[in-house]
C-alpha cells in the first residue's frame, strides 16, 4: 500500500514550493536588474504584510475570536527591537548576529504584551474582544507616540514630556523624539531575511495547527462547550494562539521598523489592523497559503495602479469586491472549482480513469 | 462503594426549580436510564453532573471523590464523559480529529514539540493515531476516519460523539438520548453498541432516553423524573409497569 500523505501536510508543502518558486524567480530578476525599483521597495513590505495577515488568521481562523489589535503588537516589536538595534549598532557591528537578536527580542516583548492584555480580554468575546484590542492598539500607538528616549554616557533616558526633559548630556542621542518616532534605525530588513522569516512563520503555523495544541484551539473554535466536556482548557488554548499571533506580528514589526531609516508611531494604526484584517477575510478565513496571497496582491496593487492615477482607488476597490464575492459566494467558489477539477480532469486523463477502474 | 452518587441536589432557575431533592446512585458496570417526559429536567442533570451547571443544593461524589460545584474540565479528568442532546461535533475538524481530541489529555506533548516538529511529536502523533482508529473501528466509523466530521450521516455522527466521549478514558459515560433521530435498525445496532461499550471499555453508562424498545431492551436499573423530581426507581420491569409511571408519562 502507498504510504498515505495527510491532506494538511500535501497542503503545506504546496504553499512552501509556491513561496520557494516566487522567492527564486525574484532572485533572478534581482541579479539580472530586471527589477523596477518599485517592485524593489515592495519586496520587505509585502513579507511583513503576509506575516502579519498569516499571524492573524491564527487568531481568526483557527481560534474563531476577531481581533482588531495587530498594529499595537506590531509597534511594540517594532519600537522595541528598534531601541534595541539603536543601542547596540556600535557594538555589535555584524548585523547577522545584531538583526536575529532584535527579532526575538522584538517577537517576545510583543508576545508578552499579547499575553498581559489576553488574561483579561479573552474572556470577552465575540464583538467585546474586537473592540477591547482596537483600543490597546490605539493606546499603544499614542503611548509611543509621546514617548521620548536618549541615551548618554550615564544611561538611558525616559520621558513622556519633551525631549528637553530627558537632559541628555552633552555626547547624548535621541532614539525615540515623541511624535517624530524613531530614527537612526539600521537597516538591517532584506529580501532575503524577510522571506526566510516568512517561511518560517508558514511552518509555525502549518505545524501549530496540525498539531494536539492546534486540534485543541480548533475545537474551541468549533464547539467551546464540547471542547470542555472532553477536558480541554480552554483559557490556556486561548493564550497560546493570542501569544503566538502577537509573537509573530512583533516579528513583522522588527521587519518593518529596521526597513526605514524613520519611523512614527501614527504608521500603528486602527487602518493598518483593519488593512490586516481585509488580507485574512479575503484570503479566505483559516486559510494560511489564501493570507499569503492576499497580502501580496492587495499590498502590490495600489502601488501598480498609481499610473493610472485618478482612478486608482475605483480599481482598488473594484477588485476587492470581486475578490470577496469570488472567495465568499458558494455558487461562484464551486464554478472556479469545478472548472479546475475539469482542467485536472483533462490533463491527468489518463490517470483518473485508471483510479476510477480500480474503485 | 457506588461509583457515582447524588444526594438531594437542587437548581433553580429563577423562579423555576428545575431539579429538586434528585438522588441516584449508580453501581460500577451498571447501565442505568434516566427517564421522563420532556422538560422533565434530565439534561439539566447532566449538566449538573458535568459541572456546566453549579447545583444549588446537594453533593455529588464519584467514586468516593466530592465533585460538587468542580468545573467541566476537572469533572472529565475525574471520570466523567459525555454526549449531547443536541449533537456537538467540532464539525469542521476530521472524523478522526474529533477523537483525537479526545484524546488530548492522555497523550501529551508540548506546543513547541509540535511546533518544531520534535521526534516525540511523531511518536505520539502516531500512537494517538492508531488508538483512535480503534476507537472508530467499534463504532464502525474507521472507513470515514478522514472525511469532516459535518459530512456523517446523523445516526453516525451520534456513535461519534460516543467514541468522542469514550477517547477520554472515563469511568462513567453519560449519553443523552443516543437514539434521538435513528431509525429502528440503527438504533437496534446502537444498543449492541452501547452494550460492547460497556463490557468491553468496562464503563459505567448512565443514559436519558424516550425510546422505550432501547431503555426497556439494554437498561438494568431505571430512574424516573417528573417537574424535577424523582418519581421513582427501580429495576427496569418494576418501573415501566408501575401505575404512576405510566400515568406520568400518558398525562391524567
Ligand atoms: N439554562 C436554563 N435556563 C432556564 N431554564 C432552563 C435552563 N436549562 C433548562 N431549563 C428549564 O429546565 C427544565 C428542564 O429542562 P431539561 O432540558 O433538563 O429537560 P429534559 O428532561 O431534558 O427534556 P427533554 O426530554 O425535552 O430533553 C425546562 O423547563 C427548561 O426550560
Ligand atoms: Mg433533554
Amino acid at each position: 500500500m502507498k504510504k498515505k500523505i495527510s491532506p494538511m501536510t500535501r497542503k503545506s508543502f504546496v504553499t512552501y514550493g509556491l513561496l520557494l518558486i516566487v522567492f527564486i524567480a525574484v532572485e533572478i530578476m534581482m541579479n539580472t536588474g530586471n527589477i523596477s525599483s518599485m517592485l524593489k521597495g515592495l519586496l520587505v513590505p509585502v513579507c511583513v504584510y503576509s506575516i502579519l495577515a498569516v499571524s492573524l488568521n491564527l487568531t481568526v481562523g483557527i481560534l474563531g475570536e476577531l481581533s482588531l489589535g495587530q498594529a499595537g503588537f506590531m509597534c511594540i516589536g517594532a519600537y522595541s527591537s528598534a531601541i534595541f538595534s539603536n543601542l547596540v549598532k556600535d557594538t555589535i557591528t555584524q548585523p547577522l548576529i545584531r538583526f536575529p537578536l532584535a527579532i526575538i527580542i522584538g517577537g517576545i516583548c510583543a508576545a508578552l504584551f499579547g499575553i498581559l492584555i489576553g488574561i483579561p480580554v479573552l474572556r470577552l468575546r465575540g464583538d467585546y474582544l474586537a473592540i477591547v484590542t482596537l483600543a490597546f492598539g490605539e493606546i499603544i500607538k499614542n503611548v509611543f507616540a509621546a514617548l521620548y528616549i536618549g541615551y548618554d554616557s550615564t544611561g538611558l533616558h525616559f520621558s513622556l514630556k519633551s525631549q528637553g526633559d530627558l537632559g541628555l548630556g552633552a555626547d547624548g542621542k535621541m532614539i525615540i523624539n515623541g511624535a517624530l518616532g524613531i530614527s537612526g534605525t539600521p537597516n538591517d530588513s532584506t529580501f532575503e531575511i524577510a522571506a526566510a522569516i516568512l517561511f518560517i512563520t508558514l511552518i509555525i503555523a502549518y505545524n501549530f495547527v496540525n498539531s494536539r495544541t492546534g486540534r485543541a484551539v480548533m475545537s474551541i473554535r468549533d464547539n467551546r462547550i464540547a471542547a470542555e466536556s472532553v477536558g480541554i482548557n480552554i483559557t490556556k488554548y486561548k493564550l497560546i494562539t493570542f501569544g503566538l499571533t502577537a509573537f509573530l506580528a512583533g516579528v513583522a514589526g522588527v521587519l518593518y521598523s529596521h526597513n526605514f531609516y524613520s519611523l512614527q508611531a501614527s504608521k500603528f494604526d486602527y487602518n493598518m489592523s483593519i488593512l490586516v484584517l481585509v488580507f485574512v477575510v479575503l484570503g479566505g478565513i483559516g486559510s494560511i497559503r489564501g493570507s499569503v496571497i492576499a497580502a501580496v496582491v492587495l499590498t502590490m496593487l495600489p502601488e501598480y495602479l498609481r499610473s493610472i492615477n485618478n482612478y486608482r482607488m475605483l480599481f482598488y476597490a473594484v477588485i476587492l469586491i470581486v475578490m470577496m464575492i469570488c472567495t465568499s459566494n458558494a455558487t461562484i467558489r464551486n464554478f472556479f472549482v469545478h472548472n479546475f477539477e475539469k482542467l485536472k480532469g483533462l490533463i491527468f486523463k489518463n490517470k483518473s480513469k485508471t483510479v476510477k477502474e480500480a474503485e | 462503594m457506588a461509583l457515582l452518587e447524588v444526594k438531594k441536589l437542587g437548581i433553580s432557575f429563577g423562579g423555576l426549580r428545575a431539579v429538586d431533592e434528585f438522588s441516584i446512585k449508580i453501581e460500577k458496570g451498571e447501565l442505568y436510564g434516566l427517564i421522563g417526559p420532556n422538560g422533565a429536567g434530565k439534561t439539566t442533570i447532566f449538566n449538573l453532573l458535568t459541572g456546566v451547571y453549579k447545583p444549588t443544593d446537594g453533593s455529588i461524589l464519584l467514586d468516593g471523590v466530592d465533585i460538587t460545584g468542580k468545573s467541566t474540565i476537572q469533572i472529565n479528568r475525574a471520570g466523567i464523559a459525555r454526549t449531547f442532546q443536541n449533537i456537538r461535533l467540532f464539525h469542521n475538524l476530521s472524523v478522526i480529529d474529533n477523537v483525537k481530541v479526545g484524546l488530548h489529555n492522555h497523550y501529551k506533548y508540548s506546543a513547541g514539540t509540535g511546533v518544531f516538529r520534535l521526534p516525540k511529536y511523531f511518536r505520539t502523533e502516531k500512537e494517538m493515531n492508531k488508538k483512535a482508529l480503534e476507537l472508530l473501528k467499534v463504532f464502525d466509523l474507521d472507513g470515514e476516519a478522514y472525511l469532516p466530521a459535518s459530512g456523517l450521516p446523523y445516526g453516525k455522527q451520534r456513535k461519534l460523539e460516543i467514541a468522542r466521549a469514550l477517547a477520554t478514558e472515563p469511568k462513567l459515560l453519560l449519553l443523552d438520548e443516543p437514539a434521538a433521530g435513528m431509525n429502528p435498525n440503527e438504533t437496534a445496532g446502537l444498543m449492541d453498541t452501547i452494550l460492547t461499550v460497556r463490557d468491553e471499555f468496562g464503563v459505567t453508562v448512565l443514559l436519558i432516553e424516550h425510546d422505550m424498545f432501547l431503555v426497556s431492551g439494554i437498561c438494568e436499573k431505571l430512574t424516573v423524573l417528573n417537574f424535577g423530581q424523582l418519581l421513582c426507581e427501580g429495576k427496569t420491569g418494576d418501573v415501566l409497569s408501575n401505575p404512576e409511571v405510566i400515568k406520568a408519562y400518558l398525562g391524567e
